[in-house]
């Protein structure tokens, strides 16, 4: 398993440069945990900048880890992809502490890129990020025809929406028909 | 796998749907019966709905935030056999679809969850093509019939019209002798405008106007038939009278109304600048004056 220590360097809190030695307020070392994606590379994050995620500030608040804990307890999210990971951790990073900001347009240009990162954001909670990925699909067919968003968002056509419906009623019949004669072997 | 976009988790669907363009969403609800529930679901309220008939196409002019500065005004233009999205921006989009009128209008109704066309207006069309426009319009809040009309066909149109309408709004003056019969439709709102040729009016047709609110500019009627009008009023003890108001913006702006000649003979009562006149029954008219309207209304 490799490590990466994404965001350390923005994470460290501002030196204050004017207070007097004796009100300024004792140091609090801030506290990181550690996430992997699928690909199991393991990213370094401040607490405050994963307060972006709903999901993961919630696991940090009911784990009451020690920084020990976390490094050898790293969050596993096998269900996104690392490159998406990344993106998402750098822009937690990013925004860590400040007010967002009312666009982003540091987000992927690519549909399939976007897409994985709306689930990701919607899995892990966060919010701002979620309402910018949005945005920006809803950008992609910005004065375009029903034939140009068809292709661009690949909606089903009618006929190709009704054959996945038969295709699953189908499916559901078999399993029914499966579990049924599982129960009557069962009960012989 | 490629990710398609309706497979998405629905919150995110309805984020992705709340920041489009209505232009956009009404291409998107275009694309499938799926894509035309989801963007159903989104609720979008728009301001400005109206459908224009003309021979050769229907307008729908759509807005949904007027009076703001940032506004998107789309003009989605339905043709024989294609259709035309154009926003106010410049941008066109070309759309091939086997539409009837009838699944246009449907379609339009569905996807701003409207029960009836908010507004219809009635350009210079043959009266062959108004034979069949009831066969797609259901219903309608309020019917225009625009200024260039001919008599004929605003004539046609009120009578076949009015009956699936709340309001209407008539911009020509095509009424001889027989304006009665366009009064006495059971409407919420039946506005009557002409700058040109005024509206002449009797005690009679007033009588017939069976509208909650009648507005007619600009009226020519004589004081004579103003007094008649409310003497016989008065006299209708029990009898139902539907009108909540009329209001006649007079066609000489420099005349002014001879107040003597309308009460005469008529007993009312002066509440500050209006005129109270009750019946035996209990009803009551308020009559006063506003600029060169004079304003009836009747509780």
């Amino acid at each position: 398993m490799s490590s990466t220590e994404q965001g350390t360097s923005s994470a460290a809190p501002a030196e204050p440069t004017t207070a007097p030695e004796s009100a300024a307020a004792p140091e609090v070392p801030e506290s990181f945990y550690y996430v992997h994606g699928k690909d199991k590379v393991v990213h370094k994050v401040s607490a405050g900048a994963l307060q972006h995620s709903a999901l993961i500030h919630g696991m940090i608040s009911n784990l009451g880890y020690t920084e020990e804990q976390a490094k050898a307890n790293p969050f596993p999210f096998e269900n996104i992809d690392g490159d998406i990971l990344q993106m998402v951790v750098d822009w937690c990073n990013q925004h860590k502490g400040k007010p967002t900001p009312p666009e982003d347009t540091n987000l992927p240009k690519q549909k399939e890129k976007l897409f994985d990162l709306v689930l990701a954001v919607n899995y892990l909670e966060i919010k701002e990020l979620l309402t910018y990925c949005c945005k920006q699909v809803a950008m992609m067919v910005k004065g375009k025809s029903p034939e140009e968003i068809r292709e661009i968002w690949m909606i089903p056509t009618d006929a190709e929406d009704e054959a996945a419906e038969k295709e699953a009623k189908k499916r559901a019949g078999k399993e029914a028909a499966g579990e049924t004669a599982a129960a009557a072997g069962d009960a012989k | 796998m490629p990710t398609r976009l309706l497979s998405l988790p629905f919150n995110d669907l309805e984020y992705v749907f709340d920041s489009m363009d209505v232009s956009d969403l009404i291409a998107l609800s275009l694309c499938s019966k799926r894509t035309e529930k989801l963007a159903k679901s989104t609720n979008r309220k728009i301001d400005r709905h109206i459908v224009y008939l003309d021979e050769d196409q229907i307008g729908f002019d759509i807005c949904e935030r007027e009076f703001q500065q940032k506004t998107e005004n789309i003009y989605f233009n339905v043709f024989d056999t294609w259709a035309e999205l154009e926003k106010g921006d410049g941008i066109e989009v070309r759309i091939e679809k086997e539409f009837t009128s009838s699944d246009w209008i449907a379609h339009f109704l569905s996807i701003f969850n409207e029960s009836m066309i908010p507004v219809l207006e009635i350009n210079d069309i043959s009266l062959s093509y108004l034979n069949t426009v009831k066969q797609f319009i259901p219903k309608c809040r309020e019917l225009r019939i625009g200024e260039n009309c001919s008599n004929e066909l605003t004539r046609m149109a009120f009578l076949k019209l009015a009956p699936i309408s709340d309001e209407v709004d008539i911009a020509n003056n095509s009424f001889e002798n027989d304006i009665s019969q366009f009064l006495s439709p059971n409407l919420r709102s039946l506005t009557l405008f002409d700058r040109e040729t005024p509206f002449k009016l009797t005690s009679v047709d007033l009588l017939a106007v069976n509208t909650t609110d009648l507005s007619v500019y600009k009226a020519n009627i004589t004081e004579k038939e103003l007094n008649r009008f409310l003497k016989l009023w008065m006299k209708g003890n029990h009898t139902f009278y539907r009108p909540e108001s009329i209001r006649l913006t007079l066609e000489d702006e420099e005349i002014e109304l001879n107040r003597q000649e309308v009460f005469e003979g008529v007993p009312y009562q002066t509440v500050g600048d209006k005129l109270r006149l009750k019946r035996g029954d209990g009803k009551e008219l308020i009559f006063y004056v506003e600029e060169n309207d004079i304003v009836f209304e009747f509780a």
